[in-house]
């Protein structure tokens, strides 16, 4: 699936978002650069506040602005410098380029129309189709999600749905232009445990089947293990690591990952106790010199709390930033 | 939703029979009679045999089981203002300048309301917000008395535009009009900013963007349907509102209208027209009410469905 030899279907270089306040602007994303090639999947792995949903939102240009500023070298989507780009570049880029879907399925879908109408009106944003043609597709797309009785649910309103049937609706109207990404914003957070599974696979599948890049935004590395081939590790509005899943889970290099490693519960020979990273996440309007990290971290010194940490290159599709690897 | 309907027409009816034994009591409870005089002292056997004609000296529940009993066959009895004719008469008379007024009023403010509450919420603190906030504070404080002064002063004493009152041709309809339009239009145009800017900050609106609808679509298809959901229910009590609602704007500008009767049928004791004044604003707001709950849960399948799950 993976082709990295051609075009990268999203590019970013040097992305910063900003909400500015009364009292010091959140710095939400503070140059961070990533890219991601047709087909490929990505994990973007971070606790809240990390600037991982934000810089999706960014690349998606939905973040309003005001209040956030978005600046990037580089912010490309299929090709495109999304911030340049005008209205109807945008409108015919969201949906087909790269599709979204989110956290809490219970409040995605307009309460007052059927789930039947959104797929519908999705398809025909993008496409001239009749809609009755539209609705047969909007049908299919439903099954294709497994869902029961899909002519039953295209013709209900979202409150008469659950969560996961729900987020399972989000994600066929997601798909139903095709998208050459899928960007998952913690997709399974706001769903019963039992379903949640059951919705990575569904994702897993899909992507596979269709040849669609992925992105998983998550704060969860139990999602990322299971669904992507690549993971970005973010903190304070950075990357700190970036690297394959199996490398990543297997010999974690930077001291955040490491943390975050032993801070997930049942891990190291079945460990009862939880353990967590002592200290709090930066405050992002006052974000800490040098290294986001640092504070928080055992091997730091003087070094880290005055400078930045430059990227390293670890080896082929590995970086971090930390001064204890260069 | 048929059992729906005929359940509250059940509680309109317990409705309507409640206010009108409170609005009897209350109208007797308030001393004097029709015939005490005032102006045209009337000798007291004359007095006498007129509250005899009129079944005024018999006991308060025999004057309401008659009066009722009138009322059940559309006959509200005769006013004692206006001897010559009936009741509703009366009523039609009086009602069409009210009607018109008041209609007009609310067609052409809820529309101008509805922009610039719209015009407010989609340029969010921009001139147009500003001046829609202005105006919306200014309509909703400001008395429509007030209101109808100023518009005399400029329009007629100032610019002589127009007349400053009366009813008849319709260039004397158009400054109680605008007096009364100021009303309908602030409320709506408040009600309607916080409605859209509510909509605007739900999480589906980001998902309608994420899935490339175009800007236009998302505010006019589906911000604008579900802000309308609360102003749709305000709409029909407040057109009924004009029939109180104009009794200032009546008296300022001298419309021969149902206002003033309100007033005069209170001050002269005139029961019988008090009486049909207040049972027709009772069934009105009645049935306004339940039709806007009806278009309310027409408008809101999660009312419509009534819980209902899968």
């Amino acid at each position: 699936m993976k082709d990295t030899q051609a075009q990268p279907i999203v590019e970013i270089e040097d992305l910063r978002v900003t909400f500015p306040q009364a009292e010091g602007s959140v710095r939400a994303v503070r140059g961070v650069s990533l890219a991601l090639h047709p087909g490929e999947s990505l994990g973007v792995v971070g606790e809240s506040g990390s600037g991982k949903s934000v810089s999706w939102m960014a690349v998606m240009r939905l973040l309003r602005a005001p209040p956030a500023e978005v600046e990037a070298g580089r912010l490309r989507l299929a090709g495109i410098e999304v911030m340049q780009a005008r209205r109807e570049e945008l409108t015919e880029l969201r949906g087909r380029a790269a599709a979204m879907i989110f956290q809490d399925p219970m409040t995605a879908f307009d309460p007052v129309f059927t789930i039947g109408h959104q797929i519908i009106e999705t398809i025909r944003a993008h496409r001239a189709t009749s809609k009755r043609a539209a609705r047969a597709e909007a049908l299919d797309l439903l099954e294709r999600v497994e869902i029961r009785n899909a002519e039953a649910i295209l013709d209900s309103y979202p409150h008469q749905l659950s969560g996961g049937m729900l987020q399972r609706a989000m994600i066929a109207m997601a798909l139903s232009c095709r998208p050459q990404v899928l960007i998952a914003d913690e997709p399974t957070t706001a769903l019963d445990v039992t379903v949640q599974a059951q919705i990575l696979q569904l994702i897993k599948d899909l992507q596979d089947e269709m040849g669609m890049g992925l992105v998983m935004i998550t704060h969860d590395l139990g999602v990322v293990a299971e669904t992507v081939d690549r993971v970005v590790v973010m903190y304070g509005g950075k990357v700190m690591e970036e690297a394959p899943v199996v490398e990543l889970f297997e010999d974690p290099r930077h001291p955040y990952t490491r943390a975050l490693m032993v801070s997930i519960p049942g891990q190291e020979g079945g460990r009862r106790r939880l353990t967590e990273i002592p200290g709090a996440s930066p405050d992002p309007s006052d974000p800490p010199e040098g290294c986001p990290f640092h504070p928080r971290c055992t091997q730091a010194d003087a070094q880290c709390a005055a400078e930045e940490p430059p990227m390293a290159v670890l080896g082929p599709g590995r970086r971090a930033a930390c001064w204890r690897l260069t | 939703m048929t059992g729906y309907i005929l359940r509250r027409l059940l509680s309109v009816m317990v409705t309507f029979f409640v206010v009108s034994v409170i609005i009897f009591l209350m109208m007797h409870s308030i001393p004097g009679g029709p015939f005490d005089g005032g102006d045209m002292p009337v000798p007291e056997a004359v007095r006498q045999k007129l509250n005899a004609q009129y079944g005024l000296d018999q006991p308060l529940y025999v004057q309401y089981g008659r009066y009722m009993w009138g009322v059940l066959q559309f006959d509200f009895g005769v006013p004692f203002q206006s001897p010559g004719e009936t009741v509703l008469e009366l009523l039609g008379r009086a009602w069409v300048p009210s009607l018109v007024l008041g209609g007009l009023g609310v067609l052409i403010g809820v529309p101008l309301g509805i922009l610039l509450g719209m015009a407010a919420a989609l340029k969010r603190n921009s001139w147009i917000d500003y001046l829609a906030s202005t105006v919306a504070t200014l309509g909703l404080t400001i008395p429509v008395f007030v209101t109808s002064m100023l518009l005399i002063l400029v329009f007629s004493v100032w610019l002589g535009w127009l007349p400053s009152s009366g009813w008849g041709e319709p260039e004397r309809w158009i400054l109680p009009i605008a007096a009364y339009a100021t009303i309908p239009m602030a409320t709506y145009a408040r009600y309607m900013r916080s409605a859209m800017l509510d909509t605007l900050n739900k999480p589906f609106v980001t998902v309608l963007r994420a899935k490339g609808l175009s800007e236009r679509q998302i505010v006019f298809q589906h911000v604008m349907r579900n802000s309308s959901i609360p102003l749709v229910t305000v709409f029909l009590p407040m057109f009924i509102g004009t029939a109180t609602g104009s009794i200032f704007v009546e008296a300022m500008f001298r419309v021969p209208g149902l206002g003033s009767y309100f007033v005069s049928s209170i001050r002269t004791r005139d029961y019988p027209l008090e009486m049909a004044l207040m049972l027709m604003l009772t069934v009105m707001f009645c049935l306004a009410y339940l039709i806007s709950d009806i278009l309310y849960a027409w408008l809101n399948p999660r009312i419509r469905h009534g819980g209902k799950q899968e």
